[in-house]
């Protein structure tokens, strides 16, 4: 899927399956993945991340029910609903653990920036 | 590039976590303190059932001070959910005893957060939990004191009507 159509996005991080895009104009991120874009405040966007960890993906290899095979997240304030294997599960956990790292090393420069310029 | 997440909030995301752990402690104080006030107040001891009871109340207060500071600090405060919470106590010097461990475990938790507040030069949430390190010498004490009157005045005879009585007079002074 192509980069949105906004001038104000900034790619933050990227794999294979995914982006993630920040909006400096709207103060929001994009999260692209699996054949979807969706904005996320950032707020709900680190809270996303957290849920995408907390999933048991040990108990989702073991547990043979059928239903053990997905999960499916409906974040709040979002058109977006996830319907996610295992192996999608580490996909865009690795995505929103990668765009953290991102996120927190420009706000490390950032500090830095400004403690240069006063 | 804009820094979004330092729009949103001056916790990290580390912090945060930290610090509704601690709320979550906080909230199963108060309710075990409450599960002793009831098992004290079924066994005839009226004075430590009301000490506990505000005991309980104090816990519950602790916890509402770092859940409006999580979201004074623009992060997310999670309602706790509150588990094994023990009914049952193997005596009355037990119940005093399981008190002072729980305030014991309680500080070890504020002085690991003091810690990673420093090592993440949140000096900000560093000067909040001062508070609770302050308070916890007191909580501490007193829960130590309660222990004490067992020794002290002896559980034979009226030995423990006498430290029912004596516990609700124990006060720390600073
Ligand atoms: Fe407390
Ligand atoms: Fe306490």
């Amino acid at each position: 899927m192509a980069k949105p159509a906004c001038k104000n996005l900034e790619e933050i991080f990227r794999t294979p399956h995914g982006a993630v895009y920040q909006c400096n104009r709207a103060n929001c991120f994009w999260l692209e993945f699996a054949g979807g874009i969706s904005a996320f405040k950032a707020s709900d966007f680190l809270h996303l991340k957290k849920q995408v960890e907390q999933i048991d993906v040990p108990e989702m290899v073991q547990n043979t029910a059928r239903m053990a095979d997905i999960v499916i997240l409906n974040p709040f304030r979002s058109e977006r609903c996830f319907v996610l294997t295992v192996t999608d599960v580490l996909n865009l956990r690795e995505l929103l653990q990668g765009a953290k790292v991102m996120l927190d090393l420009n706000s490390m420069l950032y500090d830095c920036l400004h403690a240069m310029a006063v | 590039m804009k820094d979004l997440l330092r729009l949103r909030t001056s916790l990290t995301e580390e912090i945060e976590t930290l610090l509704n752990e601690q709320i979550k402690v906080e909230a199963h104080s108060s309710s075990v303190y409450l599960a002793m006030s009831s098992w004290c107040n079924r066994n005839g001891f009226d004075n430590s059932a009301d000490y506990f009871q505000k005991q309980s109340g104090e816990e519950r207060e602790h916890m509402l001070k770092l859940f409006g500071f999580i979201n004074d600090m623009g992060g997310r405060a999670i309602s706790p959910e509150v588990t094994n919470i023990p009914q049952e106590f193997e005596s009355f010097r037990a119940v005093f005893e399981t008190a002072l461990q729980q305030e014991i475990y309680v500080t070890q938790q504020f002085n690991r957060i003091a810690d990673r507040c420093f090592k993440a030069k949140d000096f900000m949430s560093f000067q909040f939990i001062q508070w609770f390190l302050k308070e916890q010498i007191e909580e501490e004490y007193i829960a130590r004191r309660a222990l004490e009157l067992f020794d002290v005045i002896g559980e034979e005879g009226t030995g423990r009507w006498e430290i029912d009585k004596q516990v609700p007079k124990i006060k720390y002074e600073n």
